[in-house]
């Protein structure tokens, strides 16, 4: 490479030569002498990375972390998934088991025909789906759009109680309730909004059919209530007051059965250099060493890429369905993320979102005339909402339809947060939690190495971790 | 008092009868103080003052980058001849699947054949669904890419200008639908080629190879940067086989050699030999210079054609305002595609255009302190003034931001310390003699350069209107 170069400036030194009558020695000519102060290899890929800079790294000594917890008897409303086709949309049938009145039930031909029975509705922005006062005759599930649930206000006027979205629910207790009841909220469509919706009627004449689901829905009905508190951990009885001489609750704290353990993730690749690269080329840089350098920043990107997206441990995955919020409008406004600091209010960290999406949560600040405070973040000034700094990460994905998510994060062992979870003190360590492991050379002299990263992140309680889903960032106003 | 009014008015008549020493006649015997001679020219200078400036040891710099495929999505150039518009054909390159095509009669064809639209403000050019069977070249004006959103209502993509271009899946044959709706935002000219045209040449000419081969290079694994692929594979379950991988590198890397603004001064013998009291002449005539010189150097930095950082910036980093003036939303946008942005530079009259739409909307954004200087910011990235940023006739100036600094692959500048003569870094005074008309002569040069490590750490807001 460098012969050829230099055969190319001489020709070129030649030439202009030839055509001025220089004077003097060309620079052209001069360069071949001199030498060219080079830089490293550059490369795009490399971003700030702050999720893992910001996560506290907890040793997971075994290659797996337990996390251990109440006892909970918290029945937690899934979502439901669809399928559409062309217009028409379906659900899948067992995924109806995400109903709390149908959880367990396995019954795949008696929920096949329960969905065959929804029928789709289509909704346009502000018309109703149900009223309040109305007879509640029917369960709703939300497949596209999203839903205002409103609800009579202390003095009669109206309040949001909340926003419902795709894969969502209401009215499920119609199912186990035999009695008629009415709607306590009314549902009132914020965009255009598709709906599946099964009637009592369809409901109990399946019903009548299906003797297993009968029996899973009697069984249901007369499920005992255990004490529990808000989050649905298994309650530690105890007395407070003052007067008399009361009995005494006795009490043990209950734990999870069947903790749930994360285990270690691998990225790892299979560094190859040619041995006569590594032998000849080292000067000023060694060439070995910067191939490794890209290769690390690639398996660094992809680590946190992995943090965030993974479908087992990853941050936009592992939330909680009850810490997932939507947006009221839908670009992001400071309104919404008050409602996702009132979700994670103990303690919060930091925020987590797409640069874009905070350009977008920008733009909504200035119509509003607010200018949000900057933190010092380790030296760094960077963007707050009410004190708690907004870090960029372009690992959280923006769909093909502009719309992202906002993370925010309660960190650290001490505080039942995010953690992060990695190994040290692998064998062939380069960097805490990566080693690089000579695997030989082979026939044709290529030297590879095998570049392994370890890691995982647990949430420890779920109310460490909250989402802003459906942030939409090209809205025009 | 009045009295010495009486005295003024006879003075006039030259019978000047005095009581005491005039101050005219003490004068000459006073010495005058004398400030050292100044200069409108000089400004701060933030950028030499906050660009990193990296020693260049042989003169030349080289960057070495990761390898890309990307075809660089370029801008097109187009001449004009009275209302009449035309694309060059070379410019054609610029379209992805044009790249370097060799047959320059082709390219005349094709750019012989486009049509002139033009369009009134809130128009639209293409809607979303119909069958792509164009491609369009935005000439003048600025149109706005929207999509569908999430529910079913328009979302925008981004803003296109003045030689940008959409629709370049026409050449590849395949019948599409337009993804996204274009509308225009202000008057528009733009010029259109058919598919038909394009066919029609296809088939006669080289032209379906060459789209053909351009197709193959941008299958190649690369991420979203283009870069080629660092294979890694992550998860945990099973014995995959892993992906052997190496980091290419780019085979031709751009070599930034240091430029010179160098000028010659010339004194007098007789002035230099004795006009040294209280300040030494020379030295006086060599500072002016040199600030002169300084001057030129970031003009050059900011203007040269070949590394100033105007022109040195990926067309993919400009983005264009969302309505004209610069607006709190567009430095957000700007902000938001990179980061550490370290600095943003605007003329000081785009400053003050950026002032007034933060007061319409009620937001004063405090200022930040940089070098002990209390200076303007936006989400706390200094504001800094720059007189060297040219304003259009038009009345339209840029604003540049930048992340900078070797270590995290910014804008850096280039220097050699070191030199012969040296008088401060990377500046000589050399003597080079004194000739027969006794006028000694210095030559005073300075070398520098910039280089921009990659791409993304150089944004440039364009086409901000500064008026009104």
């Amino acid at each position: 490479m460098t012969v050829l170069q230099s055969i190319g400036s001489n020709e070129q030194a030649g030439q202009s030569g030839d055509d001025q009558q220089r004077l003097s020695l060309g620079t052209a000519a001069a360069r071949n002498l001199a030498t060219t102060t080079k830089s490293v290899p550059q490369m795009q890929e490399i971003t700030s990375r702050w999720l893992l800079k910001l996560l506290p790294w907890v040793q997971a000594g075994g290659g797996a972390y337990r996390v251990n917890r109440r006892l909970s008897y918290a029945v937690g409303d899934g979502r439901v998934t669809f399928v559409s086709t062309g217009s028409q949309v379906q659900v899948i049938p067992a995924e109806l088991a995400e109903l709390p009145a149908l959880r367990g039930f396995g019954d795949v031909n008696a929920l096949r025909s329960l969905a065959d029975r929804f029928v789709q509705q289509e909704f346009g922005p502000g018309d109703l789906i149900v009223s309040r006062g109305q007879q509640a005759d029917r369960v709703f599930l939300i497949a596209h759009g999203k839903v205002n649930k409103i609800g009579a206000g202390e003095y009669g006027e109206e309040t949001v109680l909340g926003v419902l979205a795709d894969g969502d629910h209401f009215g499920s207790e119609i199912i186990t309730d035999a009695g008629t009841t009415q709607w306590d909220f009314t549902a009132k469509a914020l965009t255009n909004v598709t709906v599946l919706s099964l009637t009592r009627q369809a409901m109990q004449q399946l019903n009548g059919q299906a003797e297993a689901l009968r029996e899973h829905i009697r069984r249901m009905q007369n499920l005992p209530r255990k004490a529990q508190n808000s989050h649905g951990e298994a309650a530690i009885e105890m007395a407070a007051g003052h007067d008399g001489e009361p009995v005494l609750p006795g009490t043990f704290v209950d734990y999870e059965q069947t903790p749930r353990e994360y285990e270690l993730s691998v990225a790892q690749t299979v560094l190859r250099v040619h041995s006569r690269v590594a032998d000849l080329y080292n000067k000023p840089m060694n060439q070995v060493e910067q191939q490794l350098r890209l290769t690390i920043e690639a398996l660094r990107e992809r680590q946190e890429h992995e943090l965030v997206n993974n479908h087992d441990f990853g941050l936009l995955y592992n939330a909680d369905l009850n810490q997932r919020i939507y947006t009221r409008t839908g670009p992001p406004t400071p309104d919404d993320l008050d409602e996702l600091l009132a979700l994670v209010w103990k303690e919060p960290s930091f925020f987590l979102a797409h640069p874009r999406a905070i350009a977008a949560f920008g733009r909504e600040c200035s119509r509003r005339g607010v200018y949000p405070q900057m933190v010092d973040a380790g030296g760094h000034q960077m963007p707050a909402w009410r004190g708690v700094p907004i870090f960029p990460s372009n690992k959280i994905e923006i769909s093909d339809k502009r719309t992202t998510s906002f993370l925010l994060l309660r960190t650290g062992e001490q505080n039942q947060g995010v953690i992060g979870l990695h190994q040290t003190g692998i064998p062939d360590e380069y960097e805490p939690g990566l080693s690089v492991r000579f695997m030989g050379i082979s026939e044709q002299a290529i030297i590879s190495y095998l570049v392994s990263a370890y890691y995982s992140a647990a949430v420890l309680v779920p109310d460490a971790l909250g989402i802003l889903e459906n942030v939409e960032i090209g809205r025009e106003n | 008092m009045w009295k010495s009014a009486v005295r003024t008015d006879a003075g006039s008549t030259e019978e000047e009868q005095r009581l005491s020493l005039s101050t005219g006649a003490a004068r000459k015997l006073a010495t005058t103080t004398k400030s050292v001679p100044q200069m409108q020219g000089v400004s701060p200078r933030w950028l030499l003052r906050l660009l990193p400036w990296v020693e260049a040891e042989g003169g030349a710099y080289r960057v070495n980058r990761r390898r890309t495929y990307a075809v660089g999505d370029g801008r097109l150039t187009v001449t004009n001849t009275g209302a009449d518009i035309r694309v060059i054909p070379q410019e054609l390159r610029e379209l992805p699947p044009l790249r370097s095509f060799p047959d320059d009669n082709v390219l005349g064809e094709l750019a012989s054949r486009f049509e002139q639209l033009e369009l009134g403000p809130d128009e639209i050019v293409v809607t979303a669904g119909h069958p792509a069977d164009r491609v369009y070249l935005v000439v003048r004006g600025k149109v706005r890419q929207l999509g569908q959103g999430e529910y079913g209502d328009e979302t925008l993509l981004g803003v296109l200008t003045d030689g940008d271009f959409f629709g370049d899946g026409v050449f590849t044959g395949n019948t599409n639908t337009w993804p996204f709706t274009v509308r225009t935002t202000t008057p528009t000219t733009l010029l259109a080629l058919r598919r038909q045209e394009i066919d029609r040449l296809r088939e006669q000419s080289p032209l379906g190879e060459h789209i053909q081969k351009n197709n193959e290079i941008s299958a190649k694994k690369q991420n979203k940067h283009g870069e080629a692929a660092i294979e890694t594979a992550a998860g945990h379950d099973g014995e995959p086989v892993l992906p052997g991988t190496f980091v290419d590198y780019e085979l031709a890397p751009r070599e930034y050699e240091l430029s010179v603004a160098q000028t010659i001064l010339r004194v007098h013998t007789r002035v230099a030999d004795l006009y040294n009291e209280p300040m030494n002449q020379v030295q006086q005539q060599l500072r002016l210079t040199i600030e002169a010189l300084r001057e030129r150097q970031e003009h050059e930095l900011v203007n040269n054609r070949s590394f100033g950082l105007l022109h040195n910036a990926d067309p993919r980093q400009r983005i264009s305002t969302r309505t004209g003036p610069p607006t709190p939303d567009d430095l957000d946008e700007l902000i938001s595609r990179r980061r550490k942005s370290r600095l943003l530079l605007a003329h000081p009259r785009t400053i003050a255009a950026f002032g007034r739409q933060c007061s319409q909307r009620g937001l004063y954004p405090p200022p930040v302190q940089e070098h002990g200087q209390p200076v303007a910011s936006w989400r706390g990235v200094p504001l800094l003034p720059c007189d060297k940023i040219p304003i259009s006739d038009r009345g339209t100036s840029s604003i540049i931001v930048m992340r900078v600094g070797a270590e995290d692959q910014g804008v850096i500048g280039l220097r050699q310390t070191g030199i012969p003569d040296e008088v401060e870094p990377g500046l000589n005074v050399r003597f080079m003699g004194i000739d027969e008309r006794a006028v000694m002569s210095y030559l005073v040069s300075t070398y520098y350069s910039a280089a921009v490590l990659v791409p993304d750490a150089l944004g440039i807001l364009e086409h901000v209107e500064i008026g009104g």
